[in-house]
């Protein structure tokens, strides 16, 4: 009796990789073809890859290899200072003030800009002429530039020369200076941060939302679910997937939050609105410090790796389709 | 995204490396050196008195300069630069105008490089030159002396030469000279009863106490970061200082009791907000809401154009009994890997001739760069430019000789103020930026 012979192996399909298939061997008789075809899929690759390492992939270990060093724009020569740059940051009161200051905004403006931009959509979902133009009204601000959106908000809420202030005194209240005070400064900010950028997650789930499916409105309709229950139990499964990728696109902003704080409090007042980005460049680009800016950004760009990861699990550990 | 955050810090290197097309260039064919420039990149590298006659050749040599003036005076310096081409048909400038921080971050590794522009103004803290000298960046400057294409030292503030030079040599040549006054709202001034600016620092108090009604209208724009230092001169016209000997003197009882004083009203009698920057105050002395204000004539055109009715008046007098204000410089220095250090310097000689800094402060008020000019008949008829000239005398820079002006500034002195003003305790805010600055100074 003929032993069994060994069970095929299984084929493993490429899945999301097939456009790098050509890479894979061939066992066919038109070897010398599928090695032209190898050779012009490097050769297709090869733009887009050279562009990718020289303002990618070059730049980001350069930098890790400046935060190394005690790195001067000054100077040819830099002093090879190990880990020393790291050890410092994690003495620096200034950088731990910073840390603190980046995570209140990130968790005061993350879960209200999903929370308004998941509320807004859920508003603006059907069309008619004046969703359509509340939902521009509300993505205006994202197209608009930041720096530029600072200044107004600074006029805005200035309390000597702006508008609410002399509405204010108008009503007889005495206007307070947001902006300049060290308990309200970091508050003003995130409400800015939130305007900017609520438009952003109400386009995102609005997508997400147009392509629910009727019938699972339907079916829990004929199951006798109430509005609520189906938006918790139908819609909010549905479009799990897009307030993922609201959320991790959200966290990962606001911890690299920079413009809106330079223009409107240059991270004061006494660096109670100084987040990691502010402080970068305040070291790098201010006091020339640029190994030193660097390994705030590494520390940073760790950060946002745990963060996007944490999400990650956290969204995805029960999916289906993961 | 995340990618793009990591790689900011390491950008500028490639950045800095692919601005090309800055350098100087030459049409001719006679090489640098045959016209009699010394042609090298070590920064040690000089140029004889001698080649200066030499610089006049056939030659046509077309030198890059780099700037931040984008303000209000842009004009001013840009009618300059064409008058310099208009008249000197074989040297050239091309000028390219930056922003401060663009300039800040490209230019060390743009000079370093040979990549960069001849001639430079590195940044408008004088103290950043000390930087380029010390790593060999900028060309010592000695085409020096009285006669045409010269730069005359001799007549320069002995203030700016004293902070241009390192080890005996001329590093920098002021690009502009500006001194502070006190602006003051004529209208709001004449409400109150006075006829007068004030002349001492107490009745600047008392002014300042009776022009504030509570209700958003200040006696004076007091700002406290992000602005022209205004805080050093009251402290300096109390007798005080911020460094003294090297070492920080901002618990000293001169610069406590000052800080206390004005913190005091500040947040007593509501004379000025708290926490302004200084486009801020700017915006609320040029709205009419703040009575005084101290700052450079820059600030006039902006205040003509937003219809106040002001005039100047030197900085009244504190309790030393000796005038004093601040003044602000903006160096040009010539890189020390240009190949046209000779030519480079010709610009900056024609730029301090009397002409020039004429030209200048009629079109700008600034003061003149020389001090032999308060007479001239330019200055003279134009009162803006002759005010502010008269101040010179009395001028101080704000820490020139300070590696570590950044930190100091943005990290130490303003905070202190803002703690002072925003929660009071002017001793303690006083004595903590104290110990601070000691320990970036190395003392005690």
């Amino acid at each position: 009796m003929p032993l069994p012979s060994a069970p095929a192996r299984k084929v493993r399909p490429l899945r999301g990789l097939t456009f790098l298939a050509f890479l894979k061997p061939q066992r066919s008789r038109r070897r010398q073809s599928s090695r032209n075809h190898r050779v012009a899929g490097l050769l297709f690759l090869l733009p887009g890859g050279l562009v990718i390492t020289l303002f990618v992939i070059y730049p980001v270990l350069q930098s890790l290899w400046m935060s190394l060093h005690d790195w001067s724009f000054f100077r040819t020569t830099q002093d090879f200072v190990g880990f020393g740059n790291y050890s410092e940051l994690l003495n620096d009161p200034r950088f731990w003030n910073a840390l603190w200051n980046t995570a209140v905004y990130t968790f005061a403006t993350v879960p209200v800009q999903v929370a308004i931009g998941l509320a807004l959509a859920v508003f603006l979902v059907r069309t008619s002429w004046w969703s359509v133009f509340l939902r521009s009204a509300y993505f205006i601000p994202v197209i608009s530039s930041f720096a530029i959106m600072a200044i107004v908000w600074r006029f805005i809420l200035s309390a000597d020369v702006g508008p609410t202030a002399s509405w204010l005194r108008q009503l007889g209240i005495t206007p307070v200076n947001m902006l300049n005070n060290p308990d309200l400064a970091l508050l003003a900010v995130i409400m800015v941060g939130v305007w900017k950028n609520v438009g952003f997650t109400m386009v995102i789930l609005l997508a997400a939302l147009q392509g629910v499916p009727e019938d699972l409105e339907e079916a829990a309709v004929l199951d006798g679910a109430g509005p609520w229950q189906r938006f918790v139990n139908v819609t909010l499964p549905s479009i799990r997937q897009a307030l993922l990728f609201a959320s991790v696109i959200a966290v990962i902003a606001s911890l690299q939050v920079f413009d809106q704080v330079y223009v409107m409090t240059s991270g004061g007042p006494l660096f109670r609105t100084e987040t990691l980005v502010t402080y970068m460049y305040n070291q790098g680009f201010r006091q020339y410090r640029a190994g030193y800016a660097a390994a705030i950004v590494w520390l940073l760009f760790i950060l946002i790796m745990a963060a996007s990861v944490i999400q990650l699990k956290l969204f995805r550990y029960r999916d289906v389709d993961a | 995204m995340i990618v793009a955050l990591a790689a900011v810090c390491a950008l500028v290197l490639p950045a800095c490396d692919s601005n090309g097309g800055t350098s100087s260039s030459t049409t001719s064919t006679t090489s640098a050196s045959d016209a009699g420039t010394e042609t090298t990149s070590a920064p040690e590298s000089t140029t004889s008195t001698s080649e200066v006659d030499d610089v006049s050749s056939d030659e046509l040599v077309t030198l890059t300069y780099w700037s931040g003036f984008t303000g209000g005076d842009r004009g001013a310096y840009e009618d300059l630069i064409q008058e310099f081409n208009d008249t000197h048909p074989n040297i050239q400038i091309d000028y390219q105008l930056q922003p401060w921080d663009t300039i800040a971050q490209q230019t060390p590794t743009a000079i370093a490089s040979g990549s960069g522009p001849d001639i430079v103004t590195p940044d408008y803290n004088v103290s950043t030159i000390l930087e380029y000298v010390a790593n060999g960046l900028a060309a010592p400057l000695d085409l020096i002396g009285d006669g045409e294409n010269q730069i005359p030292d001799g007549v320069l503030p002995e203030t700016l030469v004293d902070s241009f030079t390192v080890d005996g040599n001329l590093y920098a040549a002021p690009a502009n000279f500006a001194t502070l006054m006190l602006y003051y709202n004529v209208d709001l001034l004449g409400e109150a009863g006075y006829d007068v600016p004030p002349s001492t620092m107490e009745e600047l108090r008392e002014y300042a106490v009776e022009l504030s009604d509570g209700a958003g209208q200040y006696g004076i724009a007091l700002a406290d970061h992000s602005t022209i230092a205004v805080w050093p001169i009251l402290i300096w016209s109390d007798g005080g200082d911020l460094i003294k000997n090297g070492c920080s003197a901002l618990d000293d009882a001169e610069a406590v009791s000052t800080v206390e004083t004005w913190s005091s009203l500040i947040r007593d009698h509501q004379i000025s907000p708290v926490g302004l920057s200084g486009d801020e105050a700017d915006n609320l002395f040029a709205a009419g809401k703040a009575a005084m204000e101290i700052n450079g004539p820059w600030a006039a055109g902006t205040y003509r154009e937003a219809g106040v009715n002001f005039d100047v008046a030197p900085v009244p007098v504190g309790a030393s009994g000796s005038p004093v204000t601040l003044g602000s410089t903006v160096p040009m220095i010539v890189s020390a890997t240009s190949d046209h250090q000779a030519e480079a310097q010709v610009f900056l000689a024609w730029w301090l001739s009397k002409d020039a800094q004429a030209q200048l402060a009629t079109a700008a008020a600034y003061a003149p760069s020389r001090t032999d000019m308060a007479d001239d008949d330019a200055i003279t008829s134009d009162s803006l430019a002759a005010s502010f000239t008269a101040q010179v005398p009395y001028a101080r820079l704000y820490l020139p000789d300070q590696l570590k002006f950044a930190q100091i500034d943005g990290d130490i002195f303003s905070p202190a103020i803002q703690s002072a003003t925003q929660i009071g305790d002017a001793l303690a805010a006083m004595q903590k930026a104290n110990d601070q600055l000691n320990e970036v100074l190395g003392c005690e």
